[in-house]
């Protein structure tokens, strides 16, 4: 018996050796790169031109979780909500032929699709909800990206405790994705403040932390570099994978 | 019994490399998805999260309380699960304690990166580990073969000391053979798949794999138990090489060479 003790106490020991050695390791740069390649691997393998699963009403969680950042409180958004987003324009520029700043309406007039999907968060929980809005695609149609267009930049109205507002990006060939959707419905209603109100991205193919909410200004560009933390989005800054598909 | 035979090179370079290759990975992928389950400490039979499906949860009904509730029971469990070391020297609401997850503070993305490297350490290696032995011809000597069946209770009564001395075989015991076939076969590739299959993007691409376990949740209630498996089979592992010959099986495993028992025959 005293050997089977050993046997569990070893294991364990071993097992508590990797916390503070990984934890040492994981603030070296080099192993931090090193290991961060895994991404790569990922989005080759996996990549995001698979569908997302469909459902049906019966899956619907009539009330679905709020993931993120806490809604806006601003005096900005309140105005907003208070005027029910009489004044809010979705602006799209940047590498395109003809930017264009959308109001509600006609965003409601573009052709709207819907689709049950199920919206995957990266701490591990999931919720299925019906979502409306425009194709993403349809957008990009209007505004025309240039032949130097590479990446999809959204920018949120929620701003982070630091200040540091909310962003996200798509490549143009996940932004051309069928199921990439601008949501402005969700189970039959409009987007309410905590989902996201007005218009929030939905990519049912990669983690939830892709489908940005509060979006206001969509920028197509060549390179992400300059932009914040120069990663893509603001979890990406963070240290989380750009290529959320797993 | 019988007589010592002399030492045999039974390890082949790329089998050792791969053993101590799968021996740190498989402990940072433990640690590192311990730290990744703390992020939602909870486990459910279901596609969608459902907790009418739940089967367990960790949780910390109020401060200085850890809570572990499997299948409807609840337990006390603080200090180990639910209310546990935060990694920077405190306590807080954390499933499992900072002590035993990569990284120790709570760090989900960088808990991400540890596992998803990992992943693919392990995976590759146990592909290059399967072509290699496979080429070389000593992977049949330790998959099940359907004549060792009957050999299987025989070997088990062995070790219950029901017998005197084990029934005769090759390399490898049969009941050694059972272990890794399963393990090597079935549980580590199953632990893999279902961690692909539990994340978004492998469900758009590969929708069979994530329906095939029962959707995404599902997928990673399997994951979990496919861990719980693998440690069961180290702690298997290591109580039989701490029994039989502890210095002669660290040896073999570092060099190559092996002194077979007695009862040992050198077919497969």
């Amino acid at each position: 018996m005293n050997r089977k003790l050993f046997v569990a106490s070893s294991i364990g020991a071993a097992l508590s050796a990797c916390s503070p050695i990984g934890t040492a390791l994981n603030g070296n740069d080099f192993v931090h790169n090193v290991i961060g390649t895994a991404q790569g691997l990922n989005h080759l393998v996996i990549g995001t031109r698979g569908m997302a699963r469909e459902y049906r009403d019966a899956d619907i969680d009539a009330q679905f979780r709020v993931n993120g950042l806490d809604t806006p409180s601003d005096a900005r958004y309140t105005d907003y909500v208070a005027r029910n987003f009489a004044s809010y324009r979705l602006v799209v520029d940047g590498a395109v032929a003809r930017k264009q700043a959308f109001t509600l309406p006609q965003l409601q007039a573009v052709a709207q699709r819907t689709q049950i999907t199920r919206h995957d968060c990266v701490e591990g929980w999931s919720a299925i909800g019906k979502w409306s809005g425009v194709r993403l695609g349809d957008v990009l149609d209007l505004v025309q990206p240039t032949a130097d267009a590479k990446y999809v930049v959204f920018r949120c109205l929620d701003v982070d405790p630091s200040g540091l507002p909310y962003y996200e990006s798509l490549d143009i060939q996940q932004a051309r994705h069928p199921q990439a959707l601008l949501a402005l419905r969700l189970n039959d209603k409009a987007l309410d403040p905590d989902h996201g109100a007005p218009v929030r991205l939905r990519v049912p193919t990669q983690l939830g932390y892709k489908s940005a909410k509060w979006v206001q200004h969509i920028e197509v560009v060549s390179s992400m570099r300059a932009i914040y933390g120069g990663a893509g989005g603001y979890w990406e800054d963070q240290g989380y994978e750009w290529y959320a598909g797993i | 019994m019988g007589k010592m035979k002399p030492a045999v090179h039974r390890y082949s370079l790329v089998t050792r490399l791969a053993h101590w290759v799968w021996v740190v990975a498989f402990l940072v992928l433990v640690s590192s998805g311990l730290a990744i389950f703390n992020a939602a400490p909870y486990l459910d039979a279901s596609d969608k999260s459902n907790p009418a499906r739940r089967v367990l949860s960790i949780d910390a009904p109020q401060d200085g309380v850890g809570t572990t509730t499997v299948f409807g029971r609840t337990f006390t469990t603080t200090g180990w699960l639910g209310w546990t070391d935060d990694g920077m020297g405190g306590k807080s609401a954390r499933a499992f304690p900072g002590w035993i997850t990569i990284p120790g503070p709570y760090d989900l993305a960088d808990g991400r990166r540890w596992h998803l490297f990992f992943g693919w350490v392990a995976a590759i290696c146990w592909l290059a580990w399967v072509i290699s032995a496979a080429l070389k011809g000593h992977l049949l000597q330790m998959l099940l073969h359907p004549r060792d069946l009957p050999k299987l209770w025989p070997m088990q009564a062995y070790y219950l000391k029901l017998r005197k001395d084990p029934p005769p075989h090759g390399r490898y015991n049969p009941l050694q053979k059972a272990a890794y076939t399963a393990i090597g076969f079935v549980i580590a590739p199953l632990v893999v798949i279902t961690g692909l299959a539990l994340s978004p993007g492998v469900d758009a691409t590969f929708p069979f794999l994530t329906a095939m376990f029962g959707g995404r949740q599902f997928a990673r209630l399997w994951h979990f138990v496919g861990m719980g498996l693998l440690i069961g089979f180290v702690f298997v592992h290591v109580f039989q090489v701490l029994t039989q010959g502890f210095a002669n099986q660290m040896r073999s495993m570092i060099t190559g060479w092996y002194r077979p028992s007695p009862h040992e025959g050198s077919e497969p």
